[in-house]
């Protein structure tokens, strides 16, 4: 099949970008969208041109690195699933695709359309995290949590960062990057010795990153290819309020 | 040497007086969960005003005894600053918001499309912004021309309201701006009510089948039933 693709081309970050205009022709619809790109790019390279950045790894939906909003929706049309498992046969010969970078001030476009999601990685490190000393490793099963609660904590841990919520939503919100991380461990009993001050840092984080606030429209729940609901994100703000009741630190 | 000085006792100001959680009153959460609460408050207000001026139908001898005994209680001049208070928070702390929201994202989208269901958004929840400052305008000329409108006597006590709205909605422009701005806000509401609850923080499978389509009905409720008291009142008045 032949498409046209309007690229988002971009030399660093800070310099100017732009949609430019590609063809890719002999494209089979069981390519996945990353190898159409792949094609276009063996092309681009044997006429000696620079090759379109973008971002991948596992290229089966486990990691999260791939990031391109495909014709205005991060991740493309299909629901759970990440861009590297859309594949062209969701497309018709001579369709017309558009494919940009993921946009938010917190992350910065380094080329064309990879950006830097490292922001992520300090909301996490300011408080995702379990470091309580807990002395020897404890018998397996000497912790029991039924599996109503680690069934909803794994729907929760189920996000591979991607920033896929980011992207969509409106605001440029991460609230539910960081709820997912939130709900997760306040579900379990390890997650209870820092619950409260895991919220305070991982909100204040986000905020000081330059992430926007939430407006309940749960466009971040409709990419995201865990389909982590938004009940993650009503999840911060009841941590949130027994933080603050709580107080101390 | 005196700047590091005062930054010093700044730090310190900043260490001693907020803990970190404290200072989450100020976060993105807190700003949400704020508008959330006075959102619903003000829905809650609207709610008891729609019941009240429905009671325009039982005629200008009842109608008029309700407003004055409304008006005639103690505690109405707290109530009064308390719902201004409420408006006041949920206007600027919304506003703020909104500039920081936009701030977020510099570099717009060439093309960006809505990504479906499960997404709650729609035309109504993407333009909250509008319709809210809509009924900023609204709400000023509302009061103007009841709460400090034409005080025509009512002989058994207090003022002729009865006649004042029949006299108000004789103007089919009165009568369209008032039905434009009740769509508005039914639209506010159409997102609003179940947002505020989102906002709250409630949130369970069960809560969310009935609150999406409830917060709707009572939207839809709220600004018809506005609609048809300014109509009713128009077709009285010229009658
Ligand atoms: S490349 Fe790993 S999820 Fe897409």
């Amino acid at each position: 099949m032949r498409l046209k693709l309007r690229i988002w081309r971009q030399a660093g970050p800070t310099a100017p970008g732009r949609l430019e205009d590609y063809a890719a022709d002999d494209i089979s619809p069981d390519m996945s969208f990353l190898e159409m790109l792949d094609v276009v790019n063996e092309g681009l390279v044997r006429q000696g041109k620079d090759a379109i950045a973008f971002d991948s790894d596992c290229r089966e939906g486990i990691c999260g690195m791939c990031s391109l909003v495909v014709n205005g929706v991060p991740h493309g049309p299909d629901r759970g699933t990440t861009v590297c498992q859309l594949h062209m046969r969701r497309y018709k010969d001579g369709d017309t695709i558009t494919i940009e970078p993921w946009r938010a001030r917190a992350f910065p476009v380094v080329k064309d359309l990879i950006v830097d999601r490292s922001a992520f990685d300090r909301i996490i490190a300011a408080g995702g995290y379990v470091s309580v000393n807990a002395g020897g490793a404890p018998d397996g099963n000497a912790i029991p949590i039924s599996k109503a609660i680690y069934e909803q904590a794994m729907d929760s841990a189920a996000c591979i960062g991607c920033g896929a919520c980011v992207a969509a939503c409106k605001n440029a919100s991460a609230h539910l990057f960081m709820g997912a991380k939130i709900s997760q461990l306040a579900r379990l009993p390890q997650g209870q010795v820092e619950r409260a001050s895991r919220v305070a840092a991982m909100v204040h984080q986000a905020d000081a990153e330059g992430f926007g606030s939430c407006s309940n429209e749960g466009e971040c729940e409709a990419v995201c290819p865990k389909e982590i609901p938004i009940s993650n994100i009503a999840r911060i703000t009841r941590e949130l309020v027994k933080a603050v009741w709580r107080g101390g630190e | 040497m005196l700047t590091c000085a005062f930054e010093r006792r700044n730090s310190k100001l900043r260490g001693t007086v907020s803990s970190p959680r404290l200072r989450l009153l100020g976060s993105s959460v807190a700003t949400k969960l704020l508008i959330g609460i006075t959102g619903l408050a003000l829905v809650l207000y609207l709610i008891v005003h729609v019941v009240g001026n429905l009671l325009i139908f039982l005629g200008p001898d009842f109608f008029n005894r309700y407003a004055y005994t409304l008006e005639g209680n103690p505690l109405l001049p707290i109530v009064e600053i308390g719902l201004l208070l409420v408006f006041l928070i949920h206007i600027l702390r919304t506003i703020r918001n909104f500039v920081l929201n936009q701030r977020a994202r510099p570099v717009r989208y060439v093309e960006k499309r809505r990504a479906g269901w499960p997404s709650r958004k729609s035309f109504p929840s993407s333009t909250m912004i509008v319709s809210g400052l809509w009924l900023v305008a609204f709400l000023l000329v509302h009061v103007k021309a009841f709460r400090y409108g034409a005080e025509y006597p009512w002989p058994a006590g207090g003022r002729d309201l009865y006649r004042l709205e029949l006299e108000t909605f004789r103007s089919p422009l009165v009568v369209a701006f008032y039905a434009i701005s009740m769509v508005v806000i039914g639209a506010h509401l159409w997102h609003g009510i179940a947002s505020g609850f989102q906002s709250l923080g409630a949130d369970t499978p069960a809560w969310r089948r009935f609150i999406l389509p409830a917060g709707k009905i009572v939207a839809v409720a709220i600004a018809g039933a506005f609609i048809v008291i300014a109509i009713w009142a128009h077709l009285q008045g010229a009658a």
